[in-house]
């Protein structure tokens, strides 16, 4: 107990998490602090680049197998599965009624990249290496769960009054959304390059994919700190009990997480992030699905379910439990 | 120098709907169409358009001038656009110089 208190100050006293509280704390002080939007965007994109990339080059150091299919074969699963895990929680215990449910449930099967990132940091610290093509399966589970969020919404309610007809209304418009999203492009088009370019191409791209990350992190978490501070305004619509799934689903996604490494036979920091991306739960790629297929559920429920509470929980205490519990279980 | 009466339809529209707006507007007859990407306000669904990497939250601003048939179809199928959506619409009257042109 006290050695996961340990690893969790020392999460706490990264300048990364630090910046976050500091973004929080500005925007809850109603200080004019504002990161300009474009520089958000392209701060993104640089840390999926750069994930991509770091993963890809893992792999290519440490030649590819069969493992990596068994990989992203399970994280295709786990992205599917989870929503019909979370789906009877909001169902019975929240309360929520089935739309949102359904689109709620979405969002937490699918992943965070920025949760992820912080993770990879966190595993640097405790000098613990991870296997590369999790940044694969990261790629992999970022949309099924928007599916098996369409499944869930349409499941009683077919042809609902909107006139989206029967079937899963998965319009062209969504299927890009689902197949060619920006992030998973860029995660799967960087750890391509990555692993193409290997050791040769790690040293071309150091300085600027290795060196400045954790500054980059830092920056980019004081913007998520004033986005997640904003979205609290809309926390009135939030029940206790909706606090509470946005607290337990990461726990019980990082079980499920944890489960399936142990079964792919994963190092301890490959566990720890397979547990984090079953833990952490979307809010750029699935919120922007959702409105598409399902308009009629209300963006601030999962947004400040996903952003306000899943988010911060993953980042602060999340990553050093699950760490903790991955160490305990015997991973190394 | 001469000019013309036409109408002119803005539609405010949430991010995620505006390629079906779009769609809808050049299928309606509307020749062509100008994009403000990003616009914020307050309205009765509160807040909308803070603009910041959640896209979620953008709105967009269309504006399109047509004749008045044309921007009478526009309005009328755009509750069926709007449907749940964060969305406002407006017609008024403009001139333009070059007529051909809209």
């Amino acid at each position: 107990m006290l050695e996961l208190v340990n690893l969790g100050l020392s999460n706490l006293l990264t300048p990364m998490i630090l910046c976050f509280a500091l973004g929080l704390l500005a925007a809850l002080l109603r200080s004019d602090l504002e990161i300009p939007e474009a520089l958000g965007r392209g701060m993104a994109l640089y840390l999926m680049l750069a994930i991509g990339m770091k993963g890809g080059f893992t792999l290519a150091e440490g030649g590819a197998g069969l493992e990596v299919l068994a990989g992203l074969l399970v994280a295709g699963i786990l992205s599917f599965a989870m929503p019909f895990v979370a789906f009877p929680l909001l169902r019975l215990l929240v309360g929520l009624d089935q739309v949102h449910s359904a689109a709620v449930a979405a969002h937490y099967g699918s992943i965070s990249v920025v949760t992820f990132v912080t993770a990879v940091q966190f595993l640097d610290l405790q000098a613990t290496s991870y296997e590369g093509y999790l940044v694969a399966m990261m790629a992999m589970m970022e949309t099924p769960a928007i599916i098996s969020g369409l499944i869930l919404a349409r499941r009683s309610a077919m042809g609902t009054e909107s006139g989206r007809g029967p079937g899963l209304g998965l319009s062209s418009e969504l299927l890009r959304e689902i197949l060619v999203n920006a992030s998973v492009v860029v995660l799967v088009g960087g750890f391509v390059i990555g692993w193409a370019t290997g050791d040769r191409g790690a040293a071309m791209v150091k300085p600027f994919i290795q060196d400045p990350f954790n500054g980059v992190l830092c920056l980019f978490l004081l913007d998520m700190g004033l986005l997640a501070a904003r979205q609290m305004r809309s926390a009135g619509i939030l029940t206790p009990r909706a606090f509470g799934f946005g607290v337990a689903m990461p726990l019980i996604g990082a079980g499920f997480g944890l489960g399936f490494a142990a079964l792919l036979g994963l190092s301890l920091g490959g566990a720890t992030l397979l547990a984090v991306l079953a833990a952490s739960a979307s809010y750029i790629a699935v919120p922007a699905a959702m409105r598409l297929a399902l308009p009629e559920a209300n963006p601030a429920v999962y947004v400040t379910l996903s952003l306000v509470i899943t988010f911060p929980f993953n980042v602060v205490f999340g990553i050093p439990i699950y760490f903790g519990t991955a160490r305990l279980l015997g991973f190394s | 120098m001469q000019t013309h009466r036409k109408k002119k339809i803005e539609i405010i529209v949430e991010k995620a709907r505006v390629r079906s707006v779009l769609e809808r507007v050049e299928a309606l007859g509307a020749k062509g169409y100008t994009m403000i990407p990003d616009v914020s306000g307050r309205g009765h669904h509160g807040d909308w358009g803070h603009s910041d990497i959640l896209d979620v939250y953008r709105s967009v601003l269309v504006i399109v001038i047509a004749d008045a048939d044309i921007a009478q179809r526009i309005v009328d199928e755009s509750q069926q656009i709007l449907q749940h959506a964060t969305g406002i619409i407006y017609v008024s009257d403009v001139d333009v110089v070059r007529s051909e042109h809209f």
